[in-house]
């Protein structure tokens, strides 16, 4: 697949390449094509962008907005600020550990049912991925408040399955009290949502391994636990970079799970998440400045990622 | 260990995790059908199949007033159709200049727009928040399909380019030199090829567009242009304290199986968008 479109690759650049006046002309082209999108980008995001920076250096809150207060020229002090103040360090870590736990979660999850994907027939193994495509394409919303359910202390499957295997204590048990079995029921939701892209991701993978390679091992002798640690698993180690990096970047972003499941960040705001947190320093808080720079620092965080994701999709080949 | 070892042990091994992920990745799905067609009284009976098979909660948020959830189940069609159309016009442009053309700078722009995909759509709330509200754009179809069209873009960009990179595009001079007319040769050679690629990011941006909460709860305020996922927020029990669980299980249910089923149907292509390095969103 690959020789073929390099081929096809090498021979459009041996048309092309010996007049530079296509070239040229090839820019202008570009320029008309672009445009349209460059425009809307720059209207909608870059501004933007310039103007979060912007408030994120004022003390602008509700008195400000409603202009009853004069802009204030802060500079750094609502960084300095979120710095010192425990409470955003609580929410950051708890952002990293739940991100990671969903990461880990879907990455396992996923691999794990492509592998069981690749085994299996023809016919279980589009049961397979009909059943993971239906739970990828279940909106967020609707996903959170199918979880919400299931875990429901009166109304809940979850608590009617565990009492009736032996677990009598489990009955009315009320999951989103504590924080961290509310943590627990998110993750679950957001792994259930996002293992199928894991997993047709690693499917792919896993199927462009040539069979013989795998042949040779099994008549060498290696066994299954071998053939997976030794040959399959570094074969597909740049997917599973991606994989990782791309989950690492949605799960650090959750915010309707978070929002809808735990009504906006729990009690007190222990379930919070940056995301969430951004959204009511800015909403709920009203104060626009310390929201603005929750979320200069989270974009930046998330560039940081976005770069090692990068230079891995270009080590993988895949970089258009 | 021992039941891996002989063949008919591990068919039945296989056969259980097999009906095992199934059941984790569906049950949830079902459950929410079960729940949404039971009545009222029995809605808290725990039983998974509904005893008697009730539509009263379609019927109280269809027959409730119209900005509860017809209105917003409209706007949300509405939004994520004309966003779709816009988004997939402009990504085909500039996919096409990506895949086609020769230009400085052009790896730097599919960097850019990958980070654009990346970028936590909530640092631009407020932002953006002040900037429809001083245009007029707040809670309007617009001020929903811009946001919508501009964080979708790079999505459809990225995946239309993948497509068109695997397009034979010797074939359109091979068409002109057998005669055919420039738009002869797109219409019949290259249209037919691009179509799966155009169509498959459709399906993506559109599920993008018709998931979003984050956009639709801040950037609306009323049934003018509030979306499903936004207007489900609304809901209200019989009292204050109470969780209006039938109503809201039907709505996610309206919303939900349009989707999986699309999905279902269309997903060969949509697995192939995905490993084309597509992002979801």
């Amino acid at each position: 697949m690959t020789l073929v479109g390099e081929r096809r690759r090498a021979a459009d650049v041996a048309v092309r390449r010996p007049k530079t006046a296509v070239h040229l002309g090839d820019g202008r082209a570009a320029f008309r094509y672009l445009l349209p999108a460059g425009v809307l980008l720059l209207a909608v995001l870059a501004y933007p962008l310039y103007q979060l920076v912007q408030i994120s250096l004022y003390e602008y809150n509700q008195p400000q907005a409603s202009g009853a207060a004069p802009l204030r020229f802060l500079g750094l002090d609502n960084y300095a600020e979120l710095v010192a103040d425990p409470k955003f360090w609580d929410v950051l870590a708890a952002t990293v550990v739940f991100a990671a736990v969903c990461v880990i979660g879907s990455l396992v999850v996923g691999t794990a049912l492509a592998v069981v994907a690749s085994r299996a027939r023809p016919v279980p193994r589009m049961l397979l991925f009909l059943a993971a495509l239906g739970a990828w394409a279940t909106p967020a919303m609707a996903g959170s408040y199918v979880w919400l359910f299931l875990f429901d202390a009166d109304l809940g499957l979850v608590n009617e399955v565990l009492s009736g295997i032996g677990f009598s204590g489990m009955e009315g048990h009320a999951w989103l009290y504590d924080r961290y079995s509310t943590f627990a029921v998110v993750a679950a939701e957001i792994i259930w949502c996002s293992f199928p892209f894991v997993m047709v991701t690693m499917y792919a993978g896993i199927k462009g391994i040539p069979a013989e390679v795998v042949d040779a091992a099994q008549l060498d002798g290696a066994s299954w636990w071998r053939i997976a640690t030794r040959i399959i698993l570094p074969m597909l180690r740049p997917l599973i970079v991606i994989a990782t990096i791309q989950s690492i970047i949605w799960d650090f972003k959750v915010f309707t799970q978070i929002y809808v499941m735990t009504n906006g960040g729990g009690v007190a705001g222990r379930n919070l998440v940056l995301n969430v947190y951004a959204y009511q320093k800015a909403f709920a808080g009203e104060e626009y400045g310390m929201g603005a720079a929750i979320g200069v620092v989270m974009t930046v965080l998330l560039l940081m990622i976005t770069v090692l994701y990068l230079r891995a999709q270009r080590k993988a080949g895949w970089a258009p | 260990m021992a039941i891996l070892q002989s063949p008919a042990g591990k068919k039945t091994a296989w056969t259980l995790v097999d009906i095992f992920v199934i059941v984790y990745a569906l049950f949830p799905v079902l459950w929410i059908l079960s729940l949404s067609l039971k009545s009222s009284e029995t809605l808290a009976d725990k039983s998974f199949f509904p005893t008697d098979i009730s539509f009263e909660h379609y019927e109280t948020i269809f027959s409730a007033d119209v900005s509860l959830f017809i209105r917003p189940l409209i706007n949300s069609i509405g939004i994520s159709v004309i966003a779709t159309l816009i988004a997939v016009v402009l990504g085909t442009m500039a996919a096409y200049a990506i895949a086609r053309l020769e230009f400085p700078g052009k790896r730097a722009l599919v960097g850019v727009s990958l980070l654009i995909a990346m970028f936590p759509q909530i640092s631009l709330i407020s932002p953006l928040f002040e900037m429809e509200r001083a245009l007029g754009l707040f809670d309007t179809w617009p001020g929903l399909i811009l946001p919508f069209v501009t964080f979708a873009l790079p999505l459809a960009i990225y995946t239309l380019s993948a497509f068109f990179r695997e397009i034979p595009w010797e074939l359109e001079k091979a068409a002109k030199m057998d005669g055919a007319t420039p738009g002869q040769a797109f219409r019949k050679v290259i249209a037919p090829l691009a179509a799966p690629g155009v169509f498959t990011t459709a399906i993506l941006v559109f599920i993008f567009c018709w998931n979003d909460f984050l956009f639709a709860i801040s950037l609306t305020s009323t049934e003018n242009a509030r979306t499903v996922p936004a207007a489900l927020a609304f809901f209200t029990g019989a009292s204050q304290f109470e969780t209006p669980t039938g109503s809201l299980s039907a709505a996610a249910v309206i919303i939900t199986i349009p989707i999986i089923v699309f999905v279902l149907f269309f997903q060969r292509r949509i697995v192939a968008g995905l490993t084309s390095g597509a992002v979801k969103g």
